[in-house]
């Protein structure tokens, strides 16, 4: 049985915008990125899986249980950090997690303790008796993590965790996520429109644009080696990409960068000698990876199988 | 799910053994739904007076409180210095003379129920934990209308307690103020039912608390006003009678005529001269209006 499972699921706001365009997935457990950007339809989604907008048509689940008819049963067991700000200010960190976990139906010893025990792994203190009022952002977006914790969900999902954070308190949250999916096991779906956030902490990704899906597979294989050498000269590209296919590369201009086919060791030796053989000067070597953001290159338009378009045009 | 052992580790170090018990997940009782509403009930109850809040909280809640008792206190002071002396207060006159303070309380604790949630998203999180959104309207209205019941029960009580202490024989004057039990819990209700309902329904549409506080203070005064001058205007014919139907504390005082204690003479209720049961509808109309509004309110808000 999948974690999450997505059948022909639409969402319309109206007649005219469509946020989830019949979209179907299927997710296992492990840290999950969902990567789309603005409006691409990633709260939306999250929303429907916690029950917290019905679905115009189609339908989900969640560990086996349908997110319009099992609603309460499903949020027992999900903790959801939203994107925006949804902190009392008049309460101390404290009192408000220990609510939150008593609303997930934890009896109150038992909230009470696991309260003290996720604030300390969040990194909240002395603080923790203060009024929420008076936090900076990074400590409200540790209450936020907080309470998302509190219940020991078994699927935490996680709306742009890193919103309104500063480099370092950015890197703070991200290890936290990474820790809290890794070591404690709690599945995790982290949405953001920031590819370089997914890449750091995910083991998966699905990638959704228009609402509709990009494409889904294990991060390493949209950061894979691609066999590809860029060669950026100062001039005389032309130059020198046909002197590599004088010695039998296949090779290709694209501005100053001759790209290379390299299915092995043997192209280095050949772009170096062609180089000094020409008298260029070398400004770059670098092996060609694929980006993420080759998933979002071009018009926008949801092609499934865009690493192959990159691919073609290397 | 993939089961998880805690991982305990152990250093040893000079002085002893430091544990580092990491993340431990929890296997216990998960209380689910009705666990989840009741603790919001609970929690909104608590909230309605200020308490786990910061010191200003309070001063509203407990102020109003205070003034509300004092009458009755001073009552049985009276009663016991000068026994014999007619009382100021009695069980029928009571709540009818001091619920301008209760509408008072109503309409500054509804706001801090509902409207903060709305204004700081904490909504969101609420309907993202394991309980509908009719629960969360039903679990608001039940705290604010227990507050309201506990803010009118207290004087009573003190009334009740006052003329049982203070009689010569404590346990046959025990006897007899039972038969007033039940107007002794039942009034406080009938005040507090409508008046937390209304004062909800208002605040459940803005996350302006100072919006949502004038509202309802302007629904209860203005309502009272329009009442007493075209009462005033009209005089006596019906139109005059029915114009009374518009104050909303005027169906909420004939109710409490009709179910519970004596009439008060001389007051609109008394001055329109319709049946009793007229009232009471109004009293019924009032409470099924307004928590249909509030359902419907929380059903369309968006999380």
């Amino acid at each position: 049985m999948p974690l999450i499972e997505a059948r022909a699921l639409t969402k319309r706001y109206g007649p005219h915008v469509t946020a989830l365009d019949v979209l179907t997935l299927d997710v296992e457990p492990g840290i999950i990125g969902l990567v789309g950007a603005n409006g691409a339809g990633k709260s939306t989604f999250l929303k429907i899986l916690l029950g917290l907008l019905a679905p115009t048509s189609g339908s989900a689940s969640v560990m086996g249980l349908d997110v319009t008819r099992e609603g309460p049963q499903i949020r027992q067991f999900v903790g959801y950090l939203p994107e925006h700000d949804c902190l009392p200010p008049d309460v101390t960190a404290t009192d408000f997690v220990t609510h939150m976990g008593r609303m997930s139906g934890l009896p109150a010893t038992a909230a009470r303790e696991r309260t003290a025990e996720v604030l300390r792994h969040v990194g909240l203190y002395e603080e923790r008796y203060r009024p929420i009022g008076g936090y900076s952002t990074g400590m409200k977006q540790r209450v936020k993590l907080a309470q998302a914790l509190v219940h020991d969900p078994k699927l935490l999902l996680l709306d742009e965790p890193t919103n309104g954070l500063d480099p370092s308190g950015r890197d703070e949250m991200l290890d936290l996520v990474k820790r809290t999916g890794t070591e404690f096991g709690i599945a995790t779906v982290v949405a953001s429109h920031l590819l370089g956030e997914i890449e750091r902490v995910c083991t998966f990704l699905l990638a959704i644009d228009n609402g509709k899906l990009l494409r889904a597979a294990p991060i390493a294989s949209f950061t894979e080696r691609t066999g590809t050498l860029g060669v950026e000269v100062e001039d005389g590209a032309d130059a020198l990409a046909a002197s590599l296919i004088a010695r039998g590369l296949l090779a290709q201009v694209e501005g100053r960068t001759v790209l290379v086919d390299a299915p092995d060791e043997r192209p280095y030796d050949l772009v170096r000698d062609a180089i000094d053989e020409l008298g260029l000067s070398l400004i770059r070597l670098e092996h060609r990876r694929h980006r993420l953001e080759d998933l979002f290159r071009g018009d926008g338009q949801a092609v499934p199988d865009a690493v192959e378009v990159t691919h073609d045009a290397a | 799910m993939t089961p998880r052992e805690p991982a305990v580790g152990t250093r040893e170090s000079a002085t002893g053994a430091i544990y580092d018990l990491g993340y431990r997940g929890y296997d216990g009782p998960r209380l689910g739904r009705p666990a989840a509403v009741a603790t919001l009930f609970w929690a909104s109850l608590r909230a309605a007076f200020g308490l786990k809040r910061s010191g200003r909280a309070k001063i509203v809640p407990w102020g109003l409180a205070a003034l509300l008792v004092a009458p009755a206190g001073v009552s049985v002071a009276v009663a016991a210095l000068a026994p014999g002396a007619p009382q100021p207060f009695t069980y029928d006159d009571y709540l009818w003379g001091l619920r301008i303070l209760l509408a008072i309380f109503v309409a500054a604790q509804a706001p801090e129920l509902v409207s903060s949630d709305q204004r700081y998203r904490v909504l969101s999180l609420y309907f993202s934990h394991a309980l509908q959104r009719s629960d969360y309207a039903l679990a608001k209205l039940g705290a604010l209308a227990a507050a309201a019941f506990g803010m009118a029960l207290a004087p009573m009580l003190v009334l009740f307690i006052g003329r049982v202490l203070l009689a010569a024989d404590v346990v046959k004057a025990f006897g007899d103020e039972l038969e007033n039990l039940p107007q002794v819990i039942a009034a406080p209700l009938i005040y507090a039912i409508p008046m937390a309902t209304l004062s909800l329904a208002i605040a459940a549409f803005t996350p302006r608390r100072a919006y949502a506080t004038g509202a309802i203070i302007a629904v209860f005064i203005v309502g009272a006003a329009i009442g007493g001058i075209l009462g005033d205007a009209i005089s006596s014919g019906p139109l005059g009678n029915l114009s009374q139907l518009l104050n909303p504390v005027v169906p909420i005082d004939g109710t409490r005529n009709w179910l519970v204690g004596n009439s008060i003479p001389d007051s609109p209720v008394s001055r329109t001269g319709f049946p009793l049961y007229v009232f009471g509808l109004e009293w019924l109309a009032i409470v099924l209006v307004g928590g249909t509004a509030v359902l419907w309110r929380y059903r369309r808000l968006a999380a």
